[in-house]
């Protein structure tokens, strides 16, 4: 079997008494864009910083096609970086910002004015070659930022946040723009954001970090449709968490019984749970439906209306469970419901069991 | 804002008024000087009976001012240099070093500037007799090199302090190796700084009396001394001439570190 292409393995870092990051473990496919998406303080910037080599870690290796890199000093590890601060060295224009990596490598200048060009086509930022980067917006910046690390054609290019310091518009653009240079150049990505949706956006694969660990790993409708863990499930996306206490575990399904007597039956548990633990039933707003009617045993659960936000495509309606929980719920536009609610409305929520997610504590 | 100058009122000409009187306060006494430098009388009247360039000619015609003028030269650009390259080299490690005692290490710089100057220069005279270095080239740049320094320290993190490290992170990860990009990105970027700090150190070298006056020998000894010593034999107008040099050197010099921070707040 040949080596999996950028391997994580078991990095751990510790400031004095602080642990930045415990065993992070990663494999990345070549060509992948991979996001680490978590608060901050989570770890994934430790984990960017230590594949820069700017920071050792404490314990672990990271392999390239095999090969540890820990050894390697930054400068000679040819990764590429885009970071969260603007860059650009101010004394240098935009061309000669870009050349600086080939300049470094000591190569011809004729070579180096065909990477250069190329270079920021790429970034769609043709003719800037003289402009300095005082007079270039935040956006332009980054982009020549994009280019300086990607003209000596890098195995992997890292970025911290880069697009942080952006409105949220040119925000969007930039994204559009990073996918396609990753697809026009095949590079392995490996990107930080504490951005969800920019994650989601962005990204073939999503590590989600939190205190220092990798909590789940996969493709965002993976990440949104079975989260494994109560962290990922309140991270990725809006969710309702019902507070209850497990009635029955079989296998990987559990019963829930909340305050009001109801009961969710057969919900796929995740995370440790005893008969008698309190546990929290997840619900994602869209995957609720609200109907004048009671659904099936176990998944339906008697609420009232509490408040109605008209959004356009959807209408956001708040409601309270018999025990005083508070969740929201969505109806499309379109939906029976729209505009025929009131508030004290007696309904009922309903749900699929496959929608529900119970998380045991701990 | 709270204090807008224009929404002051009355109180606006007396403001400009305590400005104006402070401004003359200053100036002054350089004005004067300058009066003098160009005054027919041979004893310093003011105002001047007449005016005329006597008193240049006998300066540039004497050898001893001129040979005063260039040791000071000398001597304030090798301050110069060596204030720049320690200064550089002192800011690096205060501002990106990460060890223990920075702040203790940096006042321990700082120093020789509220040190009495009249301290310093007797220390020194009293370390220079064992070493033998009263009265030489090197005796007067280190002296000079002590008192200049803290400036140089001072201007030099200034700039260091602004300059992201992020950005020689950046050259660092590019390829180039630490201290290329120390070289290549670092030091054009705080190139303001540096230039600051040369004409800074160069000037606390060219103005600089007491030090000087304690170092010196009746055959190497700098501008000011010479003023001082031949103000204190004969009270001549070519004194005045020679001090109107002093301040136009330094003015101009001052000129030149204001274009220079303009052009880099463009």
């Amino acid at each position: 079997m040949t080596a999996p292409f950028l391997q994580i393995d078991g990095i751990r870092k510790v400031y004095g008494p602080v642990v930045a990051t415990d065993r992070v473990d990663l494999t990345i496919a070549e060509g992948e864009f991979m996001t680490f998406l978590g608060p901050s303080g989570s770890g994934k910037s430790t984990t960017l910083y230590i594949l820069a080599g700017f920071q050792d870690p404490t314990a672990g290796d990271i392999r390239l096609r095999g090969q540890s890199i820990l050894r390697t000093p930054s400068h000679k590890r040819n990764i590429g970086m885009v970071f969260q601060r603007y860059t650009l060295f101010p004394h240098l224009s935009v061309g000669e910002n870009v050349a600086f990596p080939l300049r470094v490598r000591r190569m011809g200048q004729s070579e180096i004015a065909t990477k250069v060009k190329r270079a920021l086509s790429l970034v769609r930022l043709d003719g800037f070659e003289d402009r300095m980067p005082a007079k270039m917006s935040g956006g332009q910046q980054q982009r020549v930022a994009l280019a300086r690390a990607l003209v000596y054609d890098p195995p992997v290019l890292l970025m911290d946040e880069p697009l942080s310091a952006l409105d949220k518009k040119l925000r969007e653009e930039i994204q559009h723009e990073i996918r396609r240079i990753h697809q026009e150049t095949g590079v392995t990505i490996l990107y930080v954001t504490h951005d969800q949706e920019e994650a989601l956006r962005l990204s073939d694969r999503i590590a989600i970090f939190n205190h220092g660990r990798i909590e789940q790993v996969g493709t965002g409708p993976q990440l949104y449709a079975d989260p494994a863990t109560h962290f990922v499930a309140d991270f990725i996306g809006d969710s309702a968490f019902l507070p209850g206490r497990l009635e029955s575990v079989a296998g990987d399904r559990a019963a829930l019984r909340f305050a009001d007597g109801t009961l969710a039956a057969a919900v796929p548990l995740h995370g440790q749970g005893q008969v008698g633990q309190t546990a929290e039933l997840m619900l994602r707003p869209e995957r609720i439906e609200l109907s004048p009617e009671a659904g099936p045993e176990g998944a339906s659960l008697p609420v009232t209306v509490e408040d109605m936000t008209f959004l356009g495509n959807n209408t956001t309606v708040t409601v309270r469970t018999g025990w005083g929980g508070v969740l929201t719920v969505r109806l499309n536009f379109g939906h029976p419901l729209t505009g025929r609610l009131a508030r004290g409305d007696r309904l009922h929520i309903r749900w699929s069991p496959d929608a529900a997610h119970a998380f045991g504590r701990g | 804002m709270l204090l807008d100058f224009d929404k002051l009122g009355a109180w606006k000409w007396v403001l400009s008024a305590i400005c104006a009187v402070m401004a003359l306060f200053l100036l002054l006494p350089i004005l004067f000087i300058v009066a003098l430098s160009f005054g027919s009388s041979r004893w310093l009247i003011f105002p001047p009976p007449g005016w005329t360039l006597k008193w240049y000619e006998d300066l540039f015609a004497d050898p001893r001012w001129i040979g005063a003028a260039l040791t000071s030269a000398k001597i304030g650009v090798i301050v110069m240099v060596l204030s720049v390259a320690l200064g550089l080299l002192a800011s690096l490690a205060l501002v990106r070093g990460t060890f223990r005692g920075r702040a203790v290490l940096r006042a321990f710089f700082l120093t020789p500037m509220i040190l009495p100057v009249i301290i310093v220069a007797v220390a020194l005279y009293a370390a220079f007799l064992r070493l033998g270095l009263n009265g030489t080239l090197p005796g007067f740049v280190i002296a000079h090199l002590i008192v200049a320094l803290p400036f140089a320290i001072i201007t030099i993190s200034g700039a260091l302090e602004t300059f992201d490290p992020a950005i020689e992170d950046a050259a660092i990860l590019c390829g180039a190796s630490p201290w290329e990009a120390r070289f290549r990105v670092t030091l054009p970027g705080i190139r303001h700084g540096l230039f600051s700090a040369a004409i800074f150190s160069f000037l606390i070298s060219w103005d600089e009396v007491v030090l000087a006056i304690f170092m010196a020998s009746p055959s190497l000894q700098t501008l000011p001394v010479k003023v001082w010593t031949t103000l204190r034999q004969d009270l001549t107008p070519v004194i005045a001439a020679a001090s109107t040099l002093l301040v136009a050197l330094t003015v101009l010099l001052m000129l030149v570190a204001a274009v220079f921070r303009k052009g880099k707040s463009e």
